[in-house]
């Protein structure tokens, strides 16, 4: 049991130096505050709730392999530390990471907000090392 | 029409909640009753399983009579992919008892409440005119992967009273 919770961690260490390695950066994701208890005014759309941005890192973004169709919003993939994820995840209200990516709003990078499509978890040795994440550019308005 | 939409939803969402108060959904880190207007909440491609989703599409007015009087459609969206303990294989049972509720809240009667402006500052503010609507329609089920889905749709009437106008 201790050896292979020490593999857990070893995992994500590697993980986490892999993806510092490779192009490592943060990334921003924009989630609302938690919505008030038996206050129906959110569920009316009378308030809305304050968002704020946190930081997630270490993130690759795969900014070369984008998925583009002719008529449709441009497709790329985020690769996200688990460590990140599971330190939002006990801090908020946001208890899993399904949750947390199902609530978002998007992940700002470089000042783009773009739309979370799937998040999955990418796995080893039994441990969640890090989330790849497919992100839909803004659809640009016709001019 | 926004008193009527409003008052519509919170009549649904009590209905439901008091037939089966284990209907929730998990919404921002609170859990509430599962039903939700759709363009109150943030525009996802997650949309919630065994929830509720209330949708407005069509709309009337019909503007001669004392009143005018206005008929919204409500689309009202529910997918279920069962219960993973169960490897989704209860999922038709699972339609089945949402079909259930969605039936029983909205034929139970009657069929009417009284209008009620909830944006008012102070709080909910009765109106002098009731919403009512007709009976539920269901449309087929559709099999998405692991999902089942439904639209079930209802007509609601109401009158737009002058301080609406």
């Amino acid at each position: 049991m201790a050896q292979s919770l020490q593999n857990q961690v070893a995992f994500r260490r590697v993980a986490d130096a892999l993806l510092l390695s490779s192009g490592g950066r943060s990334v921003k994701l924009r989630i609302p505050a938690s919505a008030v208890p038996a206050d129906p005014s959110e569920q009316l759309g009378l308030a809305v709730p304050q968002f704020e941005d946190v930081e997630l890192s270490p993130a690759t973004f795969r900014n070369t392999s984008a998925k583009i169709a002719e008529g449709k919003a441009t497709q790329r993939d985020l690769i996200v530390s688990a460590s990140a994820i599971e330190t939002l995840t006990s801090s908020t209200a946001f208890g899993s990471a399904e949750s947390l990516f199902a609530s978002a709003f998007g992940v700002l990078i470089d000042d783009r907000l773009l739309t979370i499509l799937s998040a999955t978890e990418m796995e080893a040795g039994g441990a969640v090392f890090a989330y790849r994440l497919t992100l839909r550019e803004p659809i640009a308005n016709a001019p | 029409m926004q008193r009527a939409k409003d008052t519509f939803y919170i009549a649904l969402r009590d209905r439901i909640a008091a037939l089966n108060p284990a209907r929730t959904a998990w919404v921002r880190g609170i859990v509430r009753p599962a039903v939700l207007i759709e363009e109150n909440e943030l525009a996802g491609d997650f949309p919630p399983l065994n929830a509720f989703r209330l949708r407005w599409t069509a709309l009337e007015a019909y503007p001669h009579g004392p009143l005018p009087l206005v008929k919204m459609r409500c689309e009202i969206r529910y997918a279920t992919a069962g219960n993973p303990g169960n490897g989704g294989m209860d999922r038709g049972r699972m339609m089945a008892a949402m079909d259930a509720e969605i039936a029983q809240a909205l034929t139970e009667p009657p069929q009417r409440v009284l209008k009620t402006d909830y944006a008012t500052p102070a709080a909910p503010q009765p109106q002098r005119t009731n919403i009512f609507w007709g009976d539920v329609q269901f449309g087929a089920i559709a099999a998405n992967g692991e999902q089942l889905e439904r639209t079930a749709s209802v007509d609601v009437y109401s009158y737009q009273e002058t301080s609406e106008r």
